[in-house]
């Protein structure tokens, strides 16, 4: 039988390294030992201090997110510190908040492992990143939620992508430039970055959850009782609510559906078409209807509220870090996935294209001419077709029939026009006048994509 | 319209640009008083603290599991748990278990047949005999007939 003279978890306490993300359950009832991350931080904004009673919340976080960066140089709390017991005190009181509050972000180890698992700098708090998991659907306060990050750090974002974009593939047509923009950090590319990073979400959001999880307020599914045809129900409804509000059959026109906008009228009361320049000028940086400014709704879903966590924490890594670090980190985590951009296009009439292109940019008209071809008369001919202009050859295709195989060609020929990409790119951020090395030498900009009247 | 877009995601290269550890969570299990937990008992003394300290990306709990086996549980980013039972073993083979389920991404092991996995095209391409020079097997004598004429 083995004895300890000393409780495991007192060995633990005295053992336990700074930086290390470990809770002790020293019983059943899962109290937490105090190690180096369970302590709480005693500086003069904490809201330890001032009992939470009185004290507002706005004064403990306006310190975190702002004025933390330059009193605190690193995330963890030095192991001088001697814990605190208020914490105990006001643990009770912790489900009358909304989101976790502040000091309890240096008490997680979700979030001092996200903190590691990002590799992001010491000079970003802890209590910063649990607000960039808070959704302003958990928490209404505009001073404890994330949205105000979210609009920087997606407009950051967005700027980075569509500057990766344009300058390294400077043919893209509109549309495609979207579609690309929206793969790399559309709501769908961010949702499933979190996951990847690694972030849980709550099941319903409060003061007393751990403050490592992404809170957001879900709609509750009303459990069905059975009665024929049960699951086909349930799996509908599951689908339903897994779906942004935007696209729920219930409020079609609340608010927008990706890629359709809104129905317009004009003054005479006819319905309008959504031109390219519409979208332009009144789109998001997808081309789409951005949602309402000043809306904010009641519950979203997990990959709304997944992707305002990264667009926040981008942000904070952009307050924080200034723009070289947050370039680097588009560069690690978004610009370094892999997209195919030449399985974004989809023509109409390929071939009409390639001919008013070749018309625009004074080449000889194409021609499409026959190139090998075996099986004419058998079950599965193959023809090489190729489109040429003069002696020079735009594009190849092959194909089951002629027209398939000619089609293909000029398909081809017109991605091999869109999708060049110039050797020697100086992109409008690295160019600074501080760096001495990269001097800015203009960019390629093209005339555009074929119109059609 | 003249070129319509097609919706797509970026898919992952994970460690082509940042290298994210696919394991997230270490929950450990032990009993005070059995002896199958007296390896468990003397890593979580001696290992444990150092182990953590290394991999601060990794969120570990300690947990009593009165009179039963101990064991670790890993949660993983894909959302997969990988559960070992830790019975009997010494501290450094509990470590080895550790570091291994540490270092995993957490899918279900299966059998890798090719030696390389790549969503990139081959950079020689695919043959294709419809362009290479036109050989006439068994046909060379014909040939030259015709020539003659």
């Amino acid at each position: 039988m083995i004895q300890h003279q000393v409780p495991l978890s007192s060995i633990l306490d005295s053992y336990l390294a700074p930086g290390a993300n470990v809770f002790i359950f020293t019983s059943m009832k899962r109290i937490r030992i105090r190690g180096q991350l369970s302590t709480s931080q005693f500086t003069p904004f904490s809201p330890i201090r001032n009992p939470i009673a009185s004290c507002s919340r706005c004064k403990s976080t306006r310190h975190n997110s702002s004025q933390a960066a330059a009193s605190i140089p690193s995330p963890f709390p030095s192991p001088a510190i001697k814990p605190l017991v208020l914490d105990a005190q006001f643990s009770s009181n912790l489900e009358r908040f909304p989101s976790p509050p502040p000091f309890r972000a240096l008490q997680s180890a979700k979030l001092a492992a996200l903190h590691a698992r990002l590799d992001l700098s010491p000079k970003i708090p802890l209590q910063t990143l649990a607000r960039a998991l808070v959704d302003a659907t958990a928490d209404p306060d505009r001073g404890h939620n994330n949205a105000s990050l979210a609009i920087l750090g997606g407009d950051v974002l967005g700027y980075y992508c569509s500057e990766h974009l344009m300058c390294h593939y400077p043919r893209l047509p509109l549309e495609v430039l979207w579609a690309a923009q929206r793969a790399f950090i559309g709501p769908d590319a961010l949702g499933t970055i979190a996951r990847e990073w690694g972030v849980d979400a709550v099941r319903a959001p409060g003061g007393e959850v751990d403050p490592g999880l992404l809170q957001f307020r879900q709609e509750m599914i009303n459990e069905l009782h059975y009665e024929p045809g049960y699951f086909k129900k349930k799996r509908a409804e599951e689908l339903e609510a897994s779906l942004p509000p935007r696209m729920r059959k219930e409020n079609p026109n609340d608010d927008y559906t990706p890629g359709n906008w809104q129905l317009r009228f004009n003054e005479a009361g006819r319905p309008q078409r959504t031109t390219i320049t519409y979208r332009v000028m009144n789109g998001d940086q997808f081309g789409m209807q951005p949602s309402k400014a000043d809306h904010v709704p009641k519950h979203t879903t997990l990959q709304e509220a997944s992707s305002n966590f990264v667009r926040a924490l981008f942000a904070i890594i952009h307050l924080h870090g200034g723009q070289d670090v947050s370039k680097q980190f588009f560069r690690n985590h978004f610009s370094s996935r892999a997209l195919d951009l030449s399985k974004l296009f989809a023509f109409d009439h390929p071939n009409r294209d390639l001919l008013l292109l070749c018309l625009r940019e004074n080449f000889e008209p194409p021609v499409a001419r026959l190139i090998s071809e075996t099986g004419r008369r058998s079950a599965h001919p193959v023809f090489i077709v190729g489109v040429f202009s003069g002696h020079d050859k735009l594009g190849e295709g092959v194909g089951a029939s002629l027209l398939e195989a000619k089609t293909r060609a000029a398909v081809a020929a017109l991605k091999g026009w869109y999708l060049y990409s110039p050797l020697d790119v100086t992109l409008p951020s690295e160019a600074r006048k501080t760096d001495s090395k990269k001097t800015f030498k203009p960019n390629m900009v093209d005339p555009g994509e074929v119109v059609v009247y | 319209m003249v070129v319509r877009a097609i919706h797509a995601v970026s898919k992952p290269q994970n460690g082509v640009g940042a290298f994210v550890v696919q394991c997230k969570k270490l929950e450990f299990y032990y009993c005070d008083w059995a002896g199958s937990s007296k390896g468990m008992n003397s890593f979580i003394r001696h290992q444990l603290p150092l182990f953590a300290q290394r991999n601060p990306q990794v969120e570990m709990t300690v947990t009593p599991r009165p009179r039963r086996h101990p064991f670790v549980r890993a949660s993983y980013v894909n959302g997969q748990a990988k559960v070992v039972c830790l019975r009997n073993l010494e501290k450094l083979q509990i470590l080895d278990k550790v570091r291994l389920m540490k270092s995993d991404n957490g899918e279900k092991l299966k059998r890798v047949n090719k030696p390389v996995t790549s969503i990139n095209d081959g950079v020689r391409g695919i043959f294709s005999h419809l362009h290479s020079n036109k050989l006439s097997i068994g046909l060379e004598g014909m040939e030259l007939k015709k020539k003659k004429k």
